[in-house]
């Protein structure tokens, strides 16, 4: 990867003794001025909100945002969430609903770069119109399938009742045990491209030669694949999945236009149970105790990012 | 001599055989990808067309009757109210969109490029720090981010949306720049230097101009994120004139539940320019893509 050299670039020009850092600080104060926006926009936009829900989730709230009224409170909002209920039915949907979209989409997108690598007529408008989901908005896309899963008049419903295969078109989002299913498979329709786009790049980085001389010595298809494709999309394979499932972790749109994160609760993920907490019952506190929870999973998640980003790193530095 | 061309021939047709397995599993797999990708858009048009009796038929009528571009003229007569408030919302869309992407060029590449060129100390923390930003979710920064632009006035402002889009895009902006700028050879500046440019010419002169592809898949990527974005706006807007495309359409039909086909219409025009412009630039987002993230 990119960040490869400079990883080992840095730790050598850091090397030369500790009172050098500050002389070498001052010697590219010039450099800092390049990133200075981009930081300076990170540090209003990112560095100020953490700081803030953090002080905010040990305090209890008045609704309304009078929050000078505060008071603290310790620990007492963490304890309410994770005494109550409904924490571990919205962790169960978080958790359905990551997984399956992350792995799926993943497979999906994986297995339609490799149908899509070899060239054929038309290659070109097929991976156009794969990718399309990908670029329309998720409001638009909310709206779409909730348009064909409708109980009365959806498309899906039609099709099975004139199948015989149901008496009447099946209700998919207001059903307990069916609607976290039907909204993810609205997810993959959106995000398997995305893998696709990301496989699909891998792939050009696969060497043909290799390909080659695998096919000569023998090996078929699948062992090609296997042996030879495989093991090198390993760290696209990997940060692909991370990025997929922290996008996932954190999607919001579709539960919440679709279902609102009804019927009971059944298609409440994380991100959307913290924000009815906070805007719709102004339970600012505990919302924000629920973000730095959802924080400290993200860190988690970041440390394997992070991993996965350097991982090259440290092999090319040994080497 | 004839047995050993029987068998090498049985070899070869039994190995095309398998070949051709896989490339007709491919093919029905690609084929079930492009049903379960365009039924759904399919369906979105046809539904469109149809008069708001015709959409709430069963069985539905799998072509409309009579198709009418009724609901599409509702949307866009500005004489109208609803298209009043649609033009609003798409002009509201396209402003704050464009705004978002010149400044998050503006910004992603000067730190791109020194993230790419420069060894100063702390460079890899910023550079993680950066990164890190794609983890965190709108959620966690929508209630602080909430009472901050009420303290800088910025509530109810398309300012509050710009703001918070630029840092969306800035992380995957700044990694694919970064990448692009690391395969472009010192070598080329120093050449422009050792002529009499100064740093700053040499890379306005020679560095940007090869950058190009990346400067456009950070622009398109950053158009995109702010068109579609949803939660912000929806916490940050209340005034209806201010509303973007995706708060607008979700708000209005809110109170209008069963005009499907004024919907669908709605849903298909807030994707066009999104859809237009990513396929007549796809491929320097690919491109940029497979240089910058996924090189070896």
């Amino acid at each position: 990867m990119t960040i490869v050299t400079g990883k080992a670039e840095a730790r050598r020009t850091l090397q030369p003794g500790r009172p050098g850092v500050l002389r070498s600080i001052w010697e590219h104060r010039a450099d800092y001025a390049y990133v200075l926006p981009a930081i300076a926009v990170m540090l209003i936009v990112i560095a100020y909100p953490i700081y803030y829900t953090i002080e905010l989730s040990f305090f209890k709230t008045p609704p309304g945002l009078q929050l000078r009224d505060k008071t603290f409170i310790g620990f007492d909002n963490y304890t309410t969430i994770l005494t109550s209920e409904v924490f571990w039915t919205v962790t169960w949907n978080t958790l359905i609903w990551t997984l399956g979209s992350t792995l799926i989409s993943f497979v999906l997108g994986f297995a339609t770069a490799l149908a899509l690598h070899r060239e054929f007529i038309g290659r070109g408008v097929l991976r156009a119109t794969l990718i399309i989901p990908w670029v329309i908005s998720a409001v638009a896309a909310s709206y779409i399938w909730k348009w064909i899963y409708h109980s009365d008049f959806g498309i899906i419903g039609a099709v099975l009742v004139g199948l015989g295969l149901a008496d009447r078109p099946p209700n998919f989002i207001d059903n307990v045990s069916t609607v976290l299913p039907s909204l993810i498979v609205v997810n993959i329709w959106r995000e398997f491209p995305f893998a696709m786009i990301m496989m699909m790049a891998g792939l050009q980085t696969v060497p043909d030669q290799l390909l080659r001389a695998a096919k000569v010595d023998g090996a078929n298809a699948w062992q090609r694949f296997w042996h030879v494709t495989f093991p090198h999309l390993r760290n696209v394979s990997v940060v692909t999945i991370l990025l997929l499932a922290v996008a996932n972790f954190n999607s919001f749109i579709i539960p919440w236009i679709m279902t609102g994160g009804g019927p009971s609760n059944a298609s409440h993920i994380w991100i959307t149970h913290i924000y009815e907490l906070a805007f719709g019952r102004q339970r600012w506190g505990v919302a924000s105790a629920y973000s730095v929870l959802l924080f400290l999973t993200l860190m988690t998640l970041g440390y394997f990012y992070v991993r996965a980003l350097t991982g090259n790193e440290r092999k090319e530095g040994s080497a | 001599m004839s047995t050993i061309a029987e068998t090498a021939s049985r070899d070869r047709t039994r190995r095309r055989m398998r070949v051709d397995g896989w490339r007709w599993a491919g093919r029905i797999f690609l084929a079930f990808m492009l049903l379960y990708t365009a039924v759904p858009m399919i369906w979105m048009l046809i539904t469109s067309i149809k008069s708001g009796f015709a959409a709430t038929q069963f069985p539905p009528q799998w072509w409309p009757d009579e198709p009418t571009l009724a609901s599409y003229q509702k949307l866009l007569d500005p004489q109208n109210s609803v298209g009043q408030d649609f033009l609003r919302f798409f002009w509201n869309s396209l402003f704050v969109s464009t705004v978002t992407t010149i400044l998050s060029v503006i910004v992603a590449v000067p730190a791109a490029y020194a993230f790419s060129r420069f060894s100063f100390p702390g460079r890899n923390f910023l550079f993680f720090a950066v990164l890190l930003r794609n983890m965190f979710p709108a959620v966690i920064f929508l209630v602080p981010l909430f009472i901050l632009m009420r303290v800088l006035g910025l509530m109810n402002t398309h300012g509050s949306l710009i703001l918070t889009y630029l840092t969306f895009g800035l992380p995957l902006a700044i990694w694919l720049l970064k990448g692009f700028y690391d395969n472009i050879p010192v070598q080329l500046e120093q050449a422009a230097r050792i002529d009499g440019a100064t740093r700053f010419q040499a890379f306005i002169l020679i560095v940007m101009p090869l950058s190009t592809p990346g400067i456009i898949a950070t622009a398109i990527y950053s158009f995109i994120g702010a068109w579609n974005e949803y939660i912000y706006a929806y916490t940050f807007l209340s005034k209806n004139e201010q509303l973007t495309l995706p708060v607008g359409i979700q708000r209005f039909f809110s109170e209008n539940t069963t005009d499907f086909p004024g919907l669908m219409a709605a849903s298909f025009m807030m994707s066009v320019p999104v859809v237009v412009l990513f396929l007549v630039l796809q491929r320097y987002f690919v491109r940029a893509l497979t240089e910058g993230a996924v090189k070896h």
